[in-house]
């Protein structure tokens, strides 16, 4: 006689997931509440927003959806809303991930991250096989091997841009400003080049390219500082050029900017686990440099993670000028945390500060000159890039002027702080 | 219901303790010890479907687990995420990420979202009157709409809007800054305008009024031919439509023609899409929606009895690869009815209807909950209509950027060089029509009517 008004099938089900859910929260506040104390207050609300969602969804989705999916898809959606590294790996991605880690002999040189729900390609190596393909910085990736790009993290997204040498990969890519989507084949290489170049522009000017970070970086830079420093050289000013550089992680990052400060502060990591809060400092021996150096660096929004810990600390600790324009904002430490099932959360724990104290992650370095604008970035469809010798790129002379003119950028210098 | 309710709570408490306890009950091992103390003796279940087992069977064992690394994942994230999160945001994330295992078309928006897509589909909003756009990062005039605020106020294409009330424009996106101007009825707002021949920005004080979106757009052609064009489906568009019809049928006599331009026309309400086609039938099958859920389907006809009104000058509907949705469906009807001649290239293929659900705090999903199917059980969804004619249209050259495509636009467009961006009763010049190739064999096809294609009659 008590008959409801909702059909009853779908009302228990509804229920449910509320009750799972709610169940669940409990459980982990009470859980943690010794631990950590500060049980979330909201968490309740919120989660009985999940269970009606996906209660809608079970419902009246036009299609069935497993539960499975579904708490896949919500556990995916709430580590990729963190942040571009931060991310969930399901049994199968994470077993991937650990055999792709121990290496794979080619790859088509890139860093992905995700961006508003886009794969998006962080940087391009110079000269690399995806370079040499026509992807850019910037460039959004739809479909990979004929596989549209949804429901993928950034490692898997990586490992399929790897494999057996001359192995191809086609992708169907985004530009931003192009009408239609570019079609490219990227054949893959095993990595060459060294990930530091320089060469002396004019009699007193060098320029150093440091085209990715690797375990090897910092060797490969103080080499090259000191082969610039051999007389009859007369030094009078640096242009380093960090562009297009988000490949590599923060303590590679520390050490290179080692080279060129020796024992000063280089970077703090803030995070809420007490030991993801740490100053990291250069070490003396390390220093190349005998006489300190006017250095211009170059940044663009292809700068992130190691080269912009290089960039922040030079800046601060060696009073250099940073040219170009605003850099992506991506510093920070990630934990590898392994769950129960075989999965595992790739986290941000810790966020990288300058050592002024100014927050890099989400917020990018802004650089004290703007880099001029090339006549017509032109986005043009099958042209391959082509990286422009030091001497004739636009933002290379730039800093030469600053470097010509004393090294201090002008005028600009003291509105950094705002 | 009271028992029922005592149940859950029990039965909540009992998944509480087990999951402290760290004992991986299943559910279906809760819901077992659960079941019979609450429903003693021979107490009826409360529903014909009695809440036992299936209740909480309802979630697989595999399911269950995944919840459990949800719940850890959460709690991870909210004691050693690098900063603090609001839980709101972590179960927005949640969600979207729900969402996006399902297709493309389904989407979460906060609340915030939901706020601007009430706005845009209600067909007005209050504001000022004036189309904007970014150009070289300054805010400009694309054109004040005729008869609003703006327009009185003297606002002019290209004026460069370099403060709103009194907050400079410059690092404004464009959604900022339309957020800005849009504001309640009666309500007040200054724009700072730079034009050539002032020698110094001037402020203009204008108020606010409830702007209607355009959506219809017309034109008329030498020997009797009319020409609507659709942007978009909303609220007003059936009533728009139907006056700009009347006004054609007095301006042209004898009216024998007409081309209705569904091209890039993205779609909107379904109810609208129903009242256009509508217009040109008077009976029949519409459209039909089949969906999982049984509520899910439904039949929309063609309302007989209003046939005096109805248009009956030969038909042809322009569409391509742009026509999406509302216009799909209207032009499958008009198809499958054999009301019009469909030219064009094939549409988009968007047949799948949205509902809008409405959450507890504000935000909402947007669920594909059914499939579109035309009057002859076409499924539109991913095959597109498919023109009765095809013609294609000048394709860009490859290299073209979408921002010098919007730029040639906007400067066509503030030199009034749009189709109908001129006086609707003025007719379409030939050179007009040398640009729109499509448009061009539409008007051809009117002209030695009928086509072969459309002489039979629709089958009853």
């Amino acid at each position: 006689m008590k008959r409801q008004k909702f059909h009853p099938r779908l009302f228990n089900r509804g229920r449910t997931w509320t009750i799972l859910l709610v169940a669940l929260a409990l459980a982990a506040t009470l859980c943690l509440q010794p631990l950590f104390g500060s049980p979330p207050v909201q968490g309740y609300d919120s989660l009985r927003l999940l269970s009606e969602a996906l209660f809608e969804i079970s419902n009246k989705y036009v299609h069935q959806r497993s539960e499975e999916e579904m708490m896949d898809g919500a556990t995916r959606g709430m580590m990729s809303s963190l942040d571009p590294d931060s991310s969930f790996l399901s049994p199968q991605e994470y077993k991937d991930f650990r055999a792709g880690k121990k290496g794979q002999v080619a790859e088509a040189g890139v860093e992905l991250i995700f961006k508003d729900h886009m794969l998006t390609v962080a940087s391009a190596l110079e000269d690399g096989p995806a370079f040499r393909a026509g992807l850019r910085q910037g460039d959004h990736i739809l479909k990979i091997n004929g596989q549209l790009v949804r429901n993928l993290t950034n490692q898997e997204a990586a490992r399929r841009f790897q494999g057996p040498p001359n192995s191809s990969v086609k992708l169907q890519v985004l530009r931003n400003g192009l009408v239609k989507p570019l079609d490219l084949s990227v054949t893959l290489e095993p990595l060459a080049g060294l990930s530091v170049t320089s060469q002396m522009l004019g009699d007193s000017m060098a320029y150093l390219r440091i085209r990715y970070f690797n375990d090897d970086t910092h060797r490969d830079l103080a080499a090259a500082i000191k082969a610039l420093q051999r007389p009859p050289a007369q030094l009078q000013g640096v242009v380093l050029d960090l562009r297009n550089n988000a490949r590599g992680i923060l303590g590679q990052g520390v050490r290179s900017a080692s080279v060129w400060l020796g024992d000063k502060q280089i970077i703090t990591t803030k995070g809420r686990i007490p030991e993801t809060n740490k100053t990291y400092q250069g070490k003396v021996q390390d220093l190349a440099w005998k006489t300190p150096v006017p250095v211009v660096v170059l940044i663009d929004v292809g700068t992130a993670r190691a080269a912009e810990v290089m960039a922040a600390a030079l800046k601060d600790q060696a009073g250099a000028a940073l040219l170009g324009e605003k850099s992506q904002g991506l510093c920070g430490l990630t934990r590898l945390q392994p769950l129960e099932d075989g999965s595992a959360l790739v986290m941000t724990v810790a966020q990288c500060y300058t050592a002024k104290g100014q927050k890099i992650q989400g917020k990018g370095l802004e650089p004290d000159v703007p880099g001029k604008k090339a006549a017509a970035p032109s986005a043009t469809s099958k042209e391959t890039p082509k990286s422009l010798p030091p001497d004739q790129d636009l933002w290379v002379i730039q800093a030469l002027e600053i470097l010509k003119s004393g090294g201090k950028p002008p005028k600009l210098a003291q509105k950094g702080e705002s | 219901m009271n028992n029922l309710r005592k149940y859950w709570y029990i039965a909540t408490l009992v998944m509480v303790m087990a999951l402290l306890l760290g004992r991986y009950l299943s559910l279906n091992s809760v819901a077992a010890q659960t079941e019979s103390p609450l429903f003693p003796g021979s107490e009826p279940p409360p529903t014909p479907h009695p809440i036992k087992g299936p209740a909480l069977t309802a979630l697989a064992p595999a399911a269950d687990a995944k919840l459990r690394v949800f719940a850890q994942a959460l709690a991870l994230v909210e004691e050693q995420y690098a900063e603090p999160k609001p839980v709101k945001d972590l179960v927005y994330g949640a969600i979207q990420g729900v969402v996006s295992t399902l297709d493309p078309h389904s989407s979460f928006m906060n609340p915030e979202e939901f706020r601007e897509l009430q706005i845009e589909t209600k067909g007005k909003f209050s504001g000022i009157g004036i189309e904007i756009t970014m150009k070289d990062r300054i805010l400009m005039v694309v054109s004040p709409i005729e008869g609003t605020p703006a327009y009185q106020a003297g606002l002019l294409a290209g004026d460069q809007i370099l403060k709103i009330n009194d907050q400079s424009t410059k690092n404004m996106t464009l959604t900022e800054a339309v957020r800005m101007i849009r504001g309640p009825k009666g309500s007040k707002v200054t724009l700072t305008i730079n034009r050539e021949g002032f020698p110094q920005p001037r402020d203009f004080f204008i108020v606010r009024e409830i702007i209607p979106i355009r959506s219809v757009r017309a034109r008329v052609l030498d020997g009797g031919i009319g020409y609507i064009r659709l942007s978009t489906f909303q609220d007003q568009t059936d009533n728009d439509l139907r006056a700009m019809l009347k006004k054609m049928q007095q301006r042209l006599s004898p009216f024998k023609g007409l081309i209705l331009d569904l091209r890039n026309d993205p779609g909107g309400l379904l109810d609208q899409a129903v009242r256009v086609a509508d217009e040109f039938l008077a009976s029949g099958l519409i459209v039909y929606t089949e969906g999982r859920n049984p509520q899910q389907n439904m039949r929309f006809y063609a309302r007989p009895g209003h046939k005096s009104e109805n248009v009956s000058v030969p038909l042809v509907v322009l569409i391509n690869e742009g026509s999406a949705s509302a216009s799909e469906i209207v032009a499958g009807a008009l198809k499958d009815q054999k009301r019009a001649l469909i030219m064009g290239s094939k549409s988009f293929g968007k047949g799948s209807v949205q509902t809008i659900i409405p959450l507890e705090d504000g935000s909402a999903l947007r669920l594909t909950t059914a499939l579109y199917y035309t009057p002859s059980g076409q499924v539109i969804n991913e095959k597109g209509i498919i023109p009765d004619v095809v013609v294609e249209e000048k394709q860009p050259s490859p290299d073209k950027t979408l921002q010098t495509l919007r730029d040639e636009a906007l400067a066509k467009h503030m030199k009034k060089e749009g189709l109908t961006d001129k006086a609707w009763d003025r007719p379409i010049t030939t050179a007009e029509l040398d640009q729109d190739l499509q448009l061009k064999r539409a008007v051809e096809a009117l002209r030695s009517w009928p086509p072969k294609g459309l002489a039979k009659q629709p089958k009853k």
